[in-house]
């Protein structure tokens, strides 16, 4: 925590000035300070007051053996300290005490492990007490004990300057073997961007303590250390904390301390993942500043950049985004969000290329060029690797081109089914393709897997395409906004736009009416395909799409014949925005000399579907001549279907036949006139909006209308 | 092939419209080489090369480079693009190299300018390498291994050596690559695995490139089969050595070896078969003598197979070809390779380029 403030505080310019953090806990101990002595002065009596001030006034040389004044005054501060804990007064005092041998090395120990802090630790004590260390014949256990204590209570000590200002006495020490590792983990604490020079001194060893302190300079001064750290850096430093954890936290509980507990923890970061990867090329590496840089600073030398490694928080990214260094790595960006958010500012081509570079060699590697057959087996890391991925592109709200080259290769590959959410969900987010590249790249492959899946390969195959169209009509009402059509990716114009988009539509068509046969119609695919259409009918109004397309045969009389009364509805509703937004074309085509132009064929098409289905669910003309379903009258008759006309309704439709019988059953004795109306009725209330709004815009509905649908119910027609 | 980089005026528009504006500008960045989609999903071997012509490359590349680049067999990577890197660092690269394989090595942080490491790397220039005008010049590394107990006038021991190059890659590959990209795709190696892990994982993190393994393919050890077989009437080949796996268990291996003479032969025959033909559908020019097509090569290896089954009454389409070598060198379908003759060198290299190229990602 500390280690991360300090670290996070302003880099560049106020090297001298304390940090905020220090400033405040300074406030904060003054008044504590004023606090204590008016405390004190009520007890003036008291024997913990008599007991610093022997501690403070004895001779050096005094006798420690059979010495029973200091033993009853070193009880009287245990006691306190154990209880309630040292104020900052009484810890300078006993440190002072310990540190200067006065009275022999023997007691010290007992000191130190009871210099339980009660508020905040003098910073002056611990620099003086550090100064001890080096002067005094102090013993070596007796040191590390000290180190220790001053790791604990790091986060108590009022400021930090001052010992920042002896870092180059402190690091000396790491000469010594047996403080090196606590030593270390003090640097890694005090450690600033001005520090990093220190790296210069060769170190010799591996050991993880020094690794960590060393990982830290080369963030600050990558060109001075050539360091390979062995990728899980994890508990390179240990909590030293152990003697006084627990006094502390009680000492801390009793007085209600506002002295997070988080000092107790381990600073240090865990870097996740320990475990052993075997496919090395989907870790996303480290981020390092780089240190190649001869060629930029030759041309950007007057300015001064800031390596990515060192920001730490949103804020110091937006302060610092005008001069932010790219790292050695780009693929190193996709390693946490924060980098994430950067990203999404980088506009260098070449940035992006390296990007890329990195992002496709490692989906080539892990599922294009794997020797071994063993690697699809080892999918979770891929897994893990794809889903990373995909936030990615969920945050950015951009695809990767380095990811569209690998799915063009990839879907002639795949099966279907490794990893099939993941690789859809990467092929939603496939941008515009030309309408002459998509047949090839896309629907060729897409083609051949459809026919030979599952039917949950095929519902997830439309739910991919319905997003895959979502993503382009947004990018394409966004550029629509910005009355800008240069700005089409690929360079794709309005009508290369509209023909791609037509093109999917119809791709889908075609999908959907071969996928429906295949699977006798199941209503999973059917609900898949309607939520596609759901998108198209909306086209022009939501997205500012001039284009309609109206879904093929196969889509709609599967849709109105289904069994489920939902599907129907769904229909209904479609039906009912394509009538939405054709009369609103029609409208601007009208309004506008060089509108766009809707052709005949569509208003034809539309207008038949809208027939159909009035005559089939109102009028109960469902076999008349004209119709999209055509059979002779010798094969109807022969089916002994009575009044087949009639079959399907809004009463007789097996969809909502239930709904007739359970009608008929609850309204039997009370109605008597104008049961159909009664009827309609009945069926809105059940939540079916989108039959009620088809009825509604295409039916001049009389509340007057006889039972069973009349002549009177006129359809609206073109 | 298209590609464009459509960079509109930065500040031209209204401050709210720019967002969307820099949106689309990364996009359309991101996405203009995507004029190259069509060239990398199709993109094939090509199917007809220039017949290997005895270079004098003794006359442009000096002898020592050559002695390093012959005789050793390499393994084959392919590497992308290398970002910022400059022919005029060869000396700060050397340093820097050092420095990071002896901390791989003794797992300490060195000082990059410290003379003494154990571990003495070096970047050169091989000139005269490059064949095309965009190609790079090829760059060659060594790694020297320095003993404490060593006296000065030691002769340093070669412990490590590579090489990337490009010889005659894709012209439009190349010209795509924006400027601050080299394009060195073929990376041989010999020496130690640590330190060729070292070496990559430096390049890695210097030039943000990627290493994968490079195969030769059964198609391209075909190609260099007949490639060097083509050579024998200049350069005495001394045999024609198939190594063929066939799938059967326990597995088997075959090694086919042909007489450098018995080659010559049948593949002149191939040649002139194919040449004939060619000059009934169409009227040849005469610059097209020293052009190979794929057809003959399949013709040739066809050949060789029947006059395999003839005899052992085994067929080995059932098998797949996992190494070809002759007097010129030898290749093998892990991805090593060994050039025993300068001279064809460079046909050779444009081969291997080649299926580096097809490699990338991007």
């Amino acid at each position: 925590m500390a280690a991360k403030l300090s670290l996070s505080g302003p880099s560049d310019s106020d090297t001298s000035s304390p940090s905020d953090q220090s400033v405040s806990g300074r406030s904060v101990n003054r008044s504590l300070r004023i606090a204590e002595k008016e405390r004190r002065k009520n007890e003036a009596e008291d024997p913990f007051v008599l007991a610093l001030k022997y501690f403070s006034d004895v001779e050096p040389g005094t006798p420690v053996n059979g010495n029973d004044q200091l033993e009853r005054n070193l009880v009287c501060v245990e006691k306190v300290a154990y209880s309630k804990g040292l104020h900052p007064e009484a810890i300078s005092i006993m440190l002072e005490f310990a540190m200067s041998l006065r009275m022999g090395s023997s007691p010290c120990v007992r000191v130190l492990k009871c210099l339980i802090p009660s508020s905040v630790v003098p910073q002056e004590a611990v620099v003086r007490a550090v100064v001890w260390l080096g002067i005094g014949k102090i013993p070596i256990s007796t040191q590390v004990l000290f180190i220790k204590w001053v790791l604990t209570v790091f986060d108590m000590i009022d400021a930090k300057d001052q010992l920042r200002a002896i870092y180059g006495f402190i690091f000396s020490f790491v000469t010594e073997e047996n403080l090196c590792p606590f030593i270390c983990h003090l640097l890694y604490l005090l450690t600033r961007k001005e520090s990093g020079n220190f790296a210069c001194i060769v170190f010799q060893g591996r050991q993880p303590f020094l690794m960590h302190l060393l990982s830290l300079y080369k963030v600050f001064c990558p060109e001075l250390v050539t360091l390979s750290i062995p990728s899980p850096m994890k508990n390179a430093f240990r909590n030293h904390n152990s003697p006084w954890k627990s006094a502390l936290l009680a000492v801390q509980k009793r007085n209600g301390s506002q002295v997070s507990s988080s000092s107790l923890s381990l600073t240090a970061k865990d870097k996740t993942n320990s475990r052993k990867r075997k496919h090395c090329h989907l870790e996303v590496p480290a981020l390092n500043s780089a240190v190649n840089k001869q060629a930029q600073t030759d041309s950007c030398s007057s300015r001064k950049v800031v390596p990515l490694v060192q920001i730490h928080s949103f804020a110091q990214l937006l302060e610092n985004m005008h001069r932010i260094e790219l790292p050695a790595q780009m693929g190193s960006l996709l390693g946490s969000s924060l980098t994430l958010q950067f990203l999404d500012c980088v506009q260098d081509e070449s940035a992006l290329l390296r990007l890329n570079s990195w992002l496709g060699y490692a989906l080539h590697e892990e599922f294009l060029f794997c020797n071994d057959a063993g690697s699809f087996q080892n999918s979770e890391e891929a897994l893990q690797f794809l889903e990373k991925l995909l936030s990615t592109l969920h945050f950015r709200q951009e695809g990767f081109s380095s990811i569209e080259v690998f799915l063009y290769k990839f879907l002639n590959a795949w099966d279907g089914s490794l990893l099939r959410p993941q690789i859809l969900g990467l092929m939603s987010n496939i941008p515009v393709v030309t309408s002459s590249q998509i047949g090839q790249f896309l629907f060729e492959p897409l083609m051949q897997l459809f026919f030979t899946s599952s039917l949950f390969f095929k519902c997830g195959l439309m739910e991919c395409l319905n997003n895959m169209l979502l993503k382009w009509l947004t990018w394409h009402s966004v550029v629509f906004l910005s009355f800008c059509s240069v700005l089409y990716p690929r360079n794709i114009t309005l009508s290369g736009f509209k023909d791609s988009v037509m093109e999917l539509v119809h791709f889908v068509g075609r999908l959907a009416t071969v996928g429906l046969q295949l699977e006798g119609c199941h209503s999973l695919l059917l609900s898949f395909i309607l939520d596609f259409y759901e998108t198209v009918c909306d086209m022009f109004l939501k997205y500012g799409l001039p284009l309609v397309v109206m879904p093929p045969p196969g889509v709609f009389y599967p849709a109105l014949f289904a069994a489920d009364p939902v599907s129907v509805d769904r229909l209904a509703y479609i039906m009912y925005r394509y009538k939405v937004n054709l009369t609103s074309a029609k409208r601007q085509e009208k309004l506008k000399e060089q509108a766009f132009h809707i052709s005949r064929q569509t208003f034809h098409e539309f207008n038949h579907y809208v027939v159909v289905m009035v005559n089939c669910l109102w009028n109960s003309k469902m076999f008349h001549q004209g119709m999209g379903v055509q059979l002779g009258e010798e094969v109807l008759l022969k089916s002994n279907v009575p009044q087949y006309s009639n079959s399907f309704d809004l009463i007789h439709h097996p969809a909502f036949l239930s709904y007739a019988v359970d009608f008929h059953q609850k309204v039997r004795a009370q109605v008597h006139s104008k049961p159909w109306r009664w009827y309609l009725e009945y069926l809105f209330t059940q939540g079916y909006d989108g039959l009620k709004q088809f009825v509604q815009s295409n039916i001049s509905w009389q509340p007057i209308a006889g039972d069973g649908g009349s002549d009177d119910l006129a359809t609206q027609q073109r | 092939m298209i590609i464009s980089v459509v960079k509109t005026p930065r500040n031209s528009d209204g401050a709210q419209r720019s967002s969307y504006r820099q949106s689309y500008r990364s996009y359309v960045g991101a996405v203009s080489r995507l004029g190259l989609t069509s060239a990398l999903t199709a993109r094939r071997l090509n199917t007809s090369r220039r017949a290997p012509r005895a270079h004098n490359i003794t006359d442009k590349v000096s002898p020592e480079h050559l002695a390093v680049l012959v005789k050793k067999e390499w393994q084959l990577s392919y590497v992308t693009p290398l970002f910022q890197f400059r022919h005029t660092q060869l000396k700060r690269y050397s340093q820097q190299l050092s420095a990071f394989i002896a901390a791989e090595r003794q797992g300490v942080a060195v000082e990059v300018e410290e003379p003494q490491h154990s571990f003495k790397a070096s970047f050169s220039v091989v000139h005269g390498m490059a064949e095309a005008e965009e190609d790079a010049e090829t760059i060659l590394i060594q790694v020297h291994s320095k003993h404490h107990f060593s006296r000065r006038d030691d002769p340093e021991k070669c412990v490590w050596s590579g090489w990337l190059a490009c010889i005659n890659g894709s012209p439009e590959y190349i010209r795509s690559l924006p400027k601050d990209f080299i394009c060195l795709p073929l990376f041989g190696s010999s020496g130690g695995d640590p330190l060729t892990s070292s070496v990559k994982s430096w390049f890695q993190q210097t030039f943000d490139c990627c290493f994968g393994s490079l195969e030769i393919n059964h198609t391209s050890l075909q190609w260099l089969g007949s490639l060097w077989t083509n050579c024998q009437p200049e350069s005495n080949i001394q045999h024609l050595k198939m190594i063929w796996a066939v799938p059967v268990v326990p597995p088997l291996q075959i090694t086919y070896t042909v007489n450098p003479q018995d080659a010559w032969e049948l593949w002149t025959c191939v040649r002139k078969d194919a040449q004939v033909e060619k000059e009934g559908e169409e009227e040849e020019e005469e610059e097209e003598e020293g052009i190979i097509d794929i057809e003959e090569v399949n013709m040739f290896m066809q050949e060789l197979k029947s006059h395999f089954y003839r005899h052992f009454k085994l067929d080995l389409s059932a098998g797949n070809l996992v190494q070809v070598s002759t007097a010129l060198g030898s290749a093998k379908t892990s991805g090593r390779i060994k050039i025993s003759n300068s001279r064809y060198m460079i046909s050779t290299l444009t081969l291997l380029t080649e299926c580096a190229l097809l490699k990338m990602p991007v």
